[in-house]
């Protein structure tokens, strides 16, 4: 039903497979939009504009929705 | 509209945005050819002026520095303020709804203009709003002037002295250190994200004693004030819509509230009743006059009694109770004959009625007030402990406690008793006088007999109490230093002044989010003050706003306080009140309102005697109570007296509309008790009227004309006189007309409209003064359940429940309400259209038939968002839980983890879905090197799946990482889910039928909702029969209609309507069956009618189960759907089951399906043994099998372990040798 199912299994064994420490994601801040990359640890708080109301970017994954 | 060239004239704006009103003379320039024009808003305050219209995408240069901070540039740079949006958001607003400036003005009509003027001006919740800022700007001043000195015991000559005390612009608490001149950008919705509190420094003057000389210092910060949304020193007070946009808020969001720690809090208005006003009554057969005073120092009750005749003074510091001559001889009122002058006039009734008093000053001898003194100081209850054992002094504790204590409002100015006499003799006059007629016994439920206590009189009150706290903690600190003789260093009180800084602080916000309001000085302990503002739908949170919680106890069943009282006309809405156990204590406030904040009484004083009253104090008890002589009580204390009451009280109404004296002093006489009252205190509920003079009304079609112009506001009318403010005693004192056509000869006042009886969530009813009452009362229930819009920006929060219709509509059929509460732009509903006939079967007892063609539109479908917090906690060894997305394991419950070890923005997570990979330290108390974290990854727990919405990563105040989720299921109405019209006709879906098989009209149309017609009769919904009539009838002209309450459209023309555009003018039609293709045998009534969808879905409820968990203690399925429960056989099904004897089936469900337990119990002992074996006997020989609930076992068990012993008898089921 959903885009998920199909690469689910891979996604799953990449992520255990790899450093997390290394890994960083992006952010969008709160207030300026920019974005923000933080790794694990890192205080949470926009470099451009000391926001510190950060949002997950939305995936890029296929995400498939039933029509009802 | 870019292009558009504006009149040099200040735009009237038609809606009440809450920015604060423009001033009057707001300059308008134009700024280019472009037609842009800046428009420099005056702020009342004068404390800066922003500009409002700003060209293009040109950052805001004009900008005076309130947004000075990068983040903001930076905003405003991704956002290009575009200002032709607003010019067209100024033309889209109606000139005072739908009339323009050319039209003609009917005064009888149009005076309701007055209305939306009025909301302009003050807004929906002015009444907290007002107070609060009277907090802040005048009773926080006050309150320090009298708590201003700090000494201490050790040190005579140390000394602090607060000057001044003032509370700044809200900031974040880290920024609290940085230098005065510092702006934050800290915004209400900044604070709602991130679990933080909307709070603004407090600062103090102070100046003290350091070493030999005075040292003075400015800005000492002493704790965090919460600060209300929209108050003045909100940062959202007087902002246009476009800023409040920048600030991520909401333009129609009423304010009002605080945010705590994240939470929007309310602190509702509680009633009470009055302070410092006698009030008689008669409690079991004893007449009696009570007296709640309440000063700053002291609140105590003070009675005057009639006991068999006798008249005595009781108070708590008394032992028992004194007879009232004694309290006046001691209060200096010499002579018996003064006495008997003060209390009883030259009325001979009276005068014998009191004359057995004086019994009591043969009987005692008492006759001086010396001895009077003595005999009351003999009675004062010892309240210090009984340390230092010396002489007591009568005599200087009984003045102490008759200036003091006793009656403390009433001033004792040096040793001038007079006024308290004066008082009290008044106190025993009228337990006399009520005696003698009981209808002068006051009515506790009398509106005008009630204050109500805002958020800022309790804030006030808690405030009061921490800032003693802190002077007395921050008296002993230094104490403790002063204390020693020999300091190394120069002592600097100062040190110790930041230390208790946060004991106000925490206290605030303590008692803000927790709603325990306990205040050690007056022993008041309460409970439930604040509440979470209801986000339910826009009209909840509104109505909230405007509730009052009564003191009252619920359990107790009396009828007096929750009926409804005539004297609430106007001031509290009739229909808005809970049912149930509640009903009648809580109350809604109406629509034009306002509650008094406290005013100056000094000028007042001035003014009584300007106007020729004499003092009282210089008057005999025979020149008081002479007749014609009204005395002048000022908040409930007689000041002067005067022969002329009716010319007093014209000149002082005259006053007051020329606007010498505050427009909320009230002003009313008492002919029963010969006193003019004049009252300037607080929680007074008042409201506005319109003043006729010589039959005329004083709002002329000039002044509308004018205020549609804009060139005249609300303000205007009052200082003009034209409209003034009445309190319920001044009401009852005044004669008003409904309409101007009704004015007479003796008419004073002029209703503004009549709907404004209702309050904003029963006005959201279409012609609500054609429905039964009690339906009103149940939509204004159910309106606050309504999904739809919240706020506009209601994407931007993140609620713990946020329930969201995904196309509201606006209703058909509005009323003035909804236009002045904006309801029309965060509706909750949509218009469907509907066929009262029956269909089916599924439609039985208020189900409602829907079209599955309209769901499949989007009929009824809703958004339900919930947010998963989770905070990342540190331990007190170092350690701290973290998110590890290493710990992903394969399978498909961890497909939807993202590379940061949270769920994907967008996923789709289905029941048992892994959507944070949290992990919490193995050890959490030692403090060790390589602590290991156990995987505790959170699950979707819900069995319908939902979507991630929203993914916030923060941190709190205290620096602890806060990760929010959103999930998000859209939801399209399935059977089950509940609907509701605006008449309190609440239904559920029964059927959702094909498109094909539903009846439709000539034009094809098709219902979306059928709804049965037994639906009407018992209910008497008139007000809905017209909803649809309107509706109709607006649908086919392309109008909204109204449908407001003692007005709106009117049935005659709608039906006219129907008639022009080739209808039937009853609204019916003719239909054909879908089913059969025949045509229906009757006409059906069919139209649109707005329909609400309720929270309450099938989809939140619906539960089953077959085996599942079972609680530890009982073994018993647990209960609930949250913990899968089972569904209870409750004691009534037993009884059933019982009653017909199936025994069988009883054993089943109440043990073997429940906790079927074996035992090993021991035929000799009848105890309970364990593996066949009984520890008493200790063998095995009687031990049997025994099936029993382990509830019973538990039981039995428990009982033992209270030293009760419970013995099994075992008996055989068949007699031996049955066989």
């Amino acid at each position: 039903m959903s885009g998920y199912t199909a690469n689910q299994a891979t996604t799953a064994q990449d992520a255990s497979g790899i450093d997390i420490n290394a890994r960083a994601v992006n952010y969008t801040c709160g207030d300026c939009d920019g974005d923000v990359q933080l790794k694990r640890g890192e205080p949470i708080r926009c470099r451009n504009c000391g926001h510190r109301v950060l949002y997950k970017k939305r995936t890029n994954r296929m995400v498939q929705f039933e029509a009802r | 509209m870019v292009g558009k060239k504006e009149p040099p004239k200040p735009k009237p704006k038609a809606a009440p945005r809450g920015a604060k009103a423009k001033a009057a003379t707001a300059a308008t320039t134009k700024s280019g050819p472009s037609g842009y024009d800046a428009e420099a808003v005056a702020q009342k305050d004068g404390k800066r002026a922003l500009a409002e219209d700003v060209v293009g995408a040109i950052p805001t240069a004009a900008d005076d520095g309130a947004h000075t901070s990068a983040a903001d540039k930076a905003r405003r740079h991704k956002a290009p303020l575009n200002s032709s949006a607003n010019e067209f958001a100024a033309m889209l607003e109606p000139f005072y709804y739908g009339k323009h400036l050319t039209d003609p003005i009917n005064t009888a009509e149009d005076k309701w203009n007055l209305l939306p003027a009025f909301l302009k001006t003050k807004g929906l919740v002015k009444q907290h709003v007002d107070s609060y800022n009277h907090f802040v700007d005048v009773e926080l001043k006050k309150m320090l002037k009298a708590n201003r000195y700090v000494r201490s015991d050790t040190d005579p000559k140390f000394l602090l002295e607060y000057t001044d005390i003032r509370v700044l612009q809200p900031n974040r608490a880290e920024e609290d250190d940085l230098p005065e001149g510092h702006r934050s950008s800290v915004t209400p919705n900044e604070c709602r994200l991130r679990d933080m509190t909307y709070a603004a420094p407090i600062l103090v003057d102070i100046i003290y004693t350091r070493g030999g000389q005075k040292i003075q210092k400015r800005g000492v910060k002493i704790g965090r004030m919460p600060i209300m949304l929209k108050s003045n020193k909100c940062v959202l007070s007087g902002r246009n819509d476009r800023e409040m946009a920048v600030m991520d808020e909401c333009p129609l969001d009423p304010g009002g509230y605080f945010i705590t720690r994240g939470q929007e809090k309310v602190i509702l208005v509680q009633e009470q009743l009055n302070k410092n006003r006698i009030i008689v009554e008669s409690a079991k057969g004893l007449m009696q006059a009570s007296v709640t005073s309440s000063t700053h120092e002291r609140r105590t009750k003070t009675y005057v009694i009639q006991k068999k005749g006798l008249i005595y003074l009781r108070h708590n510091t008394l032992s028992e109770e004194v007879p009232i001559v004694f309290v006046l001889k001691a209060l200096g009122v010499h002579s018996d004959k003064e006495i008997m002058l003060l209390v009883a006039g030259d009325d001979s009734a009276y005068q014998e009625n009191f004359q057995v008093n004086f019994d009591a000053c043969a009987r005692e001898g008492i006759h001086t007030q010396e001895r009077a003194l003595e005999y009351i100081g003999h009675r004062i209850k010892l309240m210090k402990k009984p340390g230092g054992m010396r002489m007591r002094n009568y005599h200087l504790e009984a003045i102490e406690n008759l200036s003091n204590v006793i009656l403390p409002h009433v001033p004792v100015a040096g040793t001038n008793f007079r006024p308290k006499a004066i008082y009290v003799a008044l106190m025993a006059r009228k337990v006399i006088m009520a005696h003698l007629d009981s209808k002068l016994v006051d009515d506790r439920d009398y509106v005008g007999n009630k204050r109500l206590e805002l958020s800022g009189q309790m804030l006030a009150l808690l405030f009061e109490d921490h800032f003693k706290r802190f002077n007395h903690d921050f008296k002993l600190s230094i104490d403790k230093v002063l204390k020693k003789q020999n300091r190394a260093q120069e002592f600097d009180a100062l040190a110790h002044f930041g230390v208790h800084k946060n004991y106000i602080t925490m206290g605030l916000e303590r008692a803000i989010a927790t709603g325990n309001w306990s205040l050690k000085r007056f022993k008041m302990e309460r409970a439930g003050v604040t509440h979470v503002l209801s986000r339910l739908s826009f009209i909840a949170a509104l109505g909230m706003m405007t509730r009052i919680s009564s003191q009252f106890e619920k359990t107790r069943k009396v009828s007096g306080p929750r009926a409804l009282q005539p004297s609430q006309f106007g001031m509290l809405c009739t229909s808005d009140t809970p049912e149930g156990e509640a009903c009648g204590l809580v109350k809604n406030l109406a629509l034009m309102t306002h509650v008094t904040t406290e005013d100056d009484e000094g000028p007042v004083h001035k003014m009584i005697f300007l106007l020729g009253a004499e003092d009282i104090c210089s008057l005999t008890g025979e020149e008081i109570h002479r007749e014609g002589v009204y005395a002048v009580c000022l908040n409930g204390t007689p000041v002067a007296a005067t022969n002329t009451p009716k010319r007093f009280l014209n000149s002082f109404r005259r006053l007051r509309r020329m606007g010498r004296i505050s427009e909320f002093t009230s002003i009313h006489i008492n002919h029963d008790f010969h006193e003019v009252q004049i009252a300037t205190d607080e929680g007074r509920i008042c409201r506005p009227m319109i003043v006729v003079e010589n039959g005329r009304s004083k709002v002329t079609a000039r002044y509308l004309k004018a205020l549609r112009k804009g060139t005249m506001e609300f303000e205007d009318f009052l200082t003009r006189g034209l409209v003034e403010y009445l309190d319920t005693n001044e009401e009852n004192d005044t004669n008003i007309a409904l309409t101007e056509t009704e004015i007479g000869l003796y008419t004073t006042h002029l209703e503004i409209e009549p709907f404004t009886i209702l309050g904003a969530v029963a006005g959201l009813i279409p012609y609500p003064h054609h429905n039964q009452s009690p339906r009103n009362t149940y939509q204004c229930a159910m309106g606050k359940q309504a999904i739809g819009a919240i706020a506009y920006n209601q994407f931007m929060r993140l609620d713990t429940l946020l329930y969201l219709m995904v196309y509201p509509q606006q209703p058909m059929v509005k009323t003035r309400t909804i236009e002045l509460t904006k309801y029309d732009k965060l509706p909750a509903g949509q218009n469907a259209t509907v066929a009262v006939m029956s269909y089916s079967g599924y439609d039985i007892e208020d189900a409602l038939v829907l079209n599955k063609a309209s769901c499949d539109r989007g009929f009824g479908r809703c958004q339900v968002l919930k947010k998963h917090v989770t905070a990342l906690k540190s331990y007190a060894n170092g350690t701290q839980d973290i998110i590890n997305a290493a710990a992903v394991e394969s399978g498909p419950e961890f497909g939807s983890i993202g590379p940061d070890g949270i769920a994907h923005v967008g996923a789709r997570i289905t029941q048992n879905d892994h959507f944070l990979m949290k992990q919490i330290p193995e050890d959490t108390i030692n403090n060790r090197v390589g602590i290991k974290h156990k995987t505790q990854s959170v699950k979707h727990k819900l069995e319908d799946c939902s979507f991630v919405d929203k993914v916030c990563v923060t941190e709190n105040e205290a620096g602890v990482n806060l990760i929010k989720i959103l999930f998000r299921q859209t939801r399209r109405p399935e059977l089950g889910d509940k609907f509701s019209s605006r008449h309190g006709q609440k239904g559920v879906c029964g059927l959702i039928s094909p498109q094909e098989d539903m009846p439709f009209n000539d034009q094809g149309i098709c219902p979306d909702i059928i709804m049965n017609p037994h639906g009407f009769p018992s209910r008497m919904t008139v007000g809905k029969m017209m909803e649809l009539l309107s509706g109709k009838a607006g649908v086919l002209r392309g109008t909204l209609e109204y449908g407001t309450a003692f007005g709106g459209s009117k049935v005659v023309d709608m039906a006219q309507v129907l008639v022009e555009k080739g209808f039937s003018y009853t609204g019916k039609d003719y239909l054909t069956s879908g089913i059969t293709g025949e045509a229906l045998q009757f006409y059906v009534f069919f139209g649109p009618i707005y329909y609400q969808k309720l929270k309450h879905m099938v989809q939140d409820k619906m539960h089953s189960r077959a085996r599942g968990p079972r609680a530890i203690l009982t073994r018993q399925p647990t209960e609930g759907r949250a913990r899968s429960g089972g569904l209870r056989l409750g004691e009534m099904e037993r009884d059933c089951l019982i009653a017909y004897g199936a025994s069988q089936l009883l054993l089943e469900r109440l043990m073997l399906s429940s906790d079927a337990h074996e035992v090993d119990i021991c035929e000799g002992c009848g105890q309970m043994g364990s593996s066949g074996q009984c520890r008493i006997c200790d063998n095995d020989k009687g031990v049997r099998k025994l099936t029993v609930p382990y509830a019973a076992k538990l039981l039995i068990q428990e009982l033992g372990a209270m030293n009760v012993k419970v013995t099994i008898g075992l008996e055989d089921e068949f007699e031996r040798g049955y066989e």
